[in-house]
């Protein structure tokens, strides 16, 4: 398990990427990641995701602020930074002509790995990541998912503290995607990760921080429940079963409850939402009561946009509605 | 890991890194990757070509019409054709060596633990020593060559200091391609330029007065340089000329690499 008396093992101040002066790629983007965490980079497209990234590898440098990396600074000379990270970009790029076997080998050999140690961790992964059978074959003709296997196995074998990987499982089939997300959770136990990802069903799955970035800016750093509990809380779907007229007649009497903002019936499915004045569990028991007193059978009850990706649709809303108060704002936003 | 699970080890502070090794590891696959490229066989298939067309042409003369070739300025303009003709592929070969990788060389070897000086360093010693380790060996089979079939007048030493110059001069070539390779933003543009650099350097070398060394009156002096009637003013001063500029290349491209973006 993670030592988590140790420093942030990631750490960037004011991180800023200008492009050649035309293009501000990332603005003042200050967070720490703890050692064990497994967060969520969320983004739309352009956000800045893959260059936070880059600056965290010391692919790029920064045009302000530092990215500390083990408490210490990233930069592109940061060899013995970089050997405690396994990296997969979003579309892995392998050299021409290689093999499973060299391919492997020339990265552990990039990482310094001597050969009495290499030789047998790069057999153990590519069986760990079943590409035994095809440990011979040119890497040009496999699949994206046999390829996605290959970048996980290239990405471990270095035996890294910190994973960063972006986009882990685009492309991959059902099967494939279902295996990554078991994987990440076996890893988490042992490992601190970074994961970029469109897909917040992963991030919802995997994660336990998330960070997101909108137009270079980051507009949330922390734990995936403080993004969940941004949104609005007191919005329920019951699905119901029972005599029509009986539920009818209930909706009419939630209706009458001063803490029920609306109830609104759609066939049987009755959707609530309650003032935040009174804790929700009083008012939710008081709804019940009155559906066992209409003999209503309660099927399902669900929280509306409890869900990651409706707290980051409204994030991302929010801070579009914002304008220019976020000049003043920021402290208040994060 | 379909069906499989990863056996997780304890962290990498266990493993004894070698921190020379990522240096091997990009100059070996370098080396292996450039004497597979078309354009080394092609810079290669050019010149044994070219010499072996040369030396069927001048025996010929020789022997129909028994005019004297001596091998010494017969080397020399032999020499002085495959440089020129074969500089502008050596560039190509110099310049591809990072910019041709530029799309993939972030996130498959720069993000993994070796540094952009490691890098930088493989690259440009791998490709000194492809261009200067072919140049010597055709040299050499060009040299002993004429020097049997031709009037023989070159000296053992005299060819080796003749072969190491020219090689000097291509090392220059090849380490100031390597760095403008580096540094440009596309591999199209940085090849432009550079050809436009080393023949318009050549011209404008060829301009400057008598005491400086020009790869122009390098040349000239090559016949006496094969025939072991040199100066060894004349040879110390392009050497060293020679390695500064390298050096020079060098230096540029390592702090230039380091700092880029890639």
């Amino acid at each position: 398990m993670a030592d988590k008396k140790a420093g942030p093992v990631v750490e960037t101040a004011h991180l800023t990427k200008i492009y050649q002066n035309r293009q501000i790629a990332l603005n003042d983007a200050s967070m720490s990641i703890e050692p064990g965490a497994i967060l969520g980079l969320l983004g739309p497209n352009g956000a800045g995701k893959t260059t936070f990234l880059r600056l965290i590898l010391g692919l790029h440098r920064p045009t302000a602020g530092y990215a500390k990396v083990f408490g210490r600074v990233m930069h592109p000379n940061a060899a013995e930074l970089r050997r405690r990270i396994g990296y997969i970009p979003t579309n892995p790029q392998f050299p021409k002509g290689m093999t499973p076997i060299t391919y492997l080998d020339y990265i552990a050999r990039l990482f310094g790995i001597p050969s009495d140690v290499r030789k047998p961790k790069l057999a153990s992964l590519i069986r760990a990541v079943d590409l035994l059978p095809h440990s011979g074959e040119p890497i040009q003709h496999f699949t994206p998912g046999m390829t996605a296997r290959l970048a996980v196995a290239a990405s471990l074998i270095n035996e890294p503290d910190l994973l960063i990987w972006d986009e882990p499982t685009h492309g991959l089939d059902i099967e494939a995607r279902r295996s990554m997300l078991e994987l990440i959770k076996t890893l988490a136990a042992e490992k601190t990760m970074i994961l970029s990802s469109h897909n917040l069903s992963d991030v919802d799955e995997v994660c336990n921080h998330a960070s997101v970035l909108n137009k270079g800016q980051m507009i949330f750093h922390g734990t995936l429940q403080d993004l969940k509990g941004r949104i609005r809380k007191n919005h329920y779907e019951l699905d119901l079963e029972g005599d029509q007229k009986a539920i009818t007649k209930m909706v009419v009497q939630l209706k009458a409850m001063k803490e029920v903002l609306s109830a609104t019936l759609r066939h049987r499915r009755l959707d609530l939402k309650l003032t935040d004045e009174v804790g929700n569990t009083q008012v939710l028991a008081m709804i019940f009561q009155t559906l066992s007193d209409g003999k209503v059978t309660l099927i399902s009850v669900r929280s509306v946009g409890m869900a990651t990706e409706q707290a980051y649709l409204d994030l991302v809303e929010r801070e579009e509605q914002r304008g220019f108060t976020r000049l003043y704002q920021n402290s208040e936003a994060a | 890991m379909r069906g499989h699970m990863i056996e997780l080890s304890p962290a990498n502070a266990g493993i004894r890194f070698n921190r020379f090794l990522p240096y091997w590891a990009v100059l070996q696959t370098d080396l292996r990757q450039t004497l597979r490229s078309w354009v080394y066989r092609l810079w290669v298939l050019m010149s044994v070509l070219g010499a072996c067309g040369s030396l069927i042409y001048r025996v010929g003369i020789k022997e129909e019409t028994g005019i004297v070739q001596t091998a010494s300025s017969q080397t020399q303009n032999l020499l002085r054709g495959l440089v020129i003709a074969g500089v502008g592929l050596v560039a190509l070969i110099a310049v591809s060596a990072i910019s041709s990788e530029r799309s993939s060389v972030a996130d498959a070897v720069l993000s993994r633990g070796i540094s952009r000086y490691q890098y930088f360093l493989a690259k440009w010693h791998a490709r000194v020593l492809v261009v200067v380790g072919t140049f010597l060996v055709m040299g050499t089979g060009i040299l002993c060559a004429y020097h049997f079939f031709l009037d023989p007048d070159i000296t053992a030493m005299g060819g080796l200091t003749a072969l190491l110059l020219i090689a000097a001069v291509l090392a220059v070539v090849v380490s100031w391609g390597v760095t403008i390779g580096a540094l440009a933003n596309g591999t199209v543009i940085a090849i432009t330029t550079f050809w436009l650099i080393i023949y318009g350097g050549i011209i404008a070398l060829s301009l400057v007065p008598k005491p400086y060394p020009s790869p122009e009156r390098m040349m000239e002096a090559l016949p006496y340089v094969l025939r072991g009637q040199y100066d060894p003013s004349t040879v110390l001063q392009p050497a060293i000329a020679t390695g500064a500029l390298c050096l020079a290349a060098a230096a540029v491209g390592l702090v230039g690499y380091g700092r880029k973006d890639v």
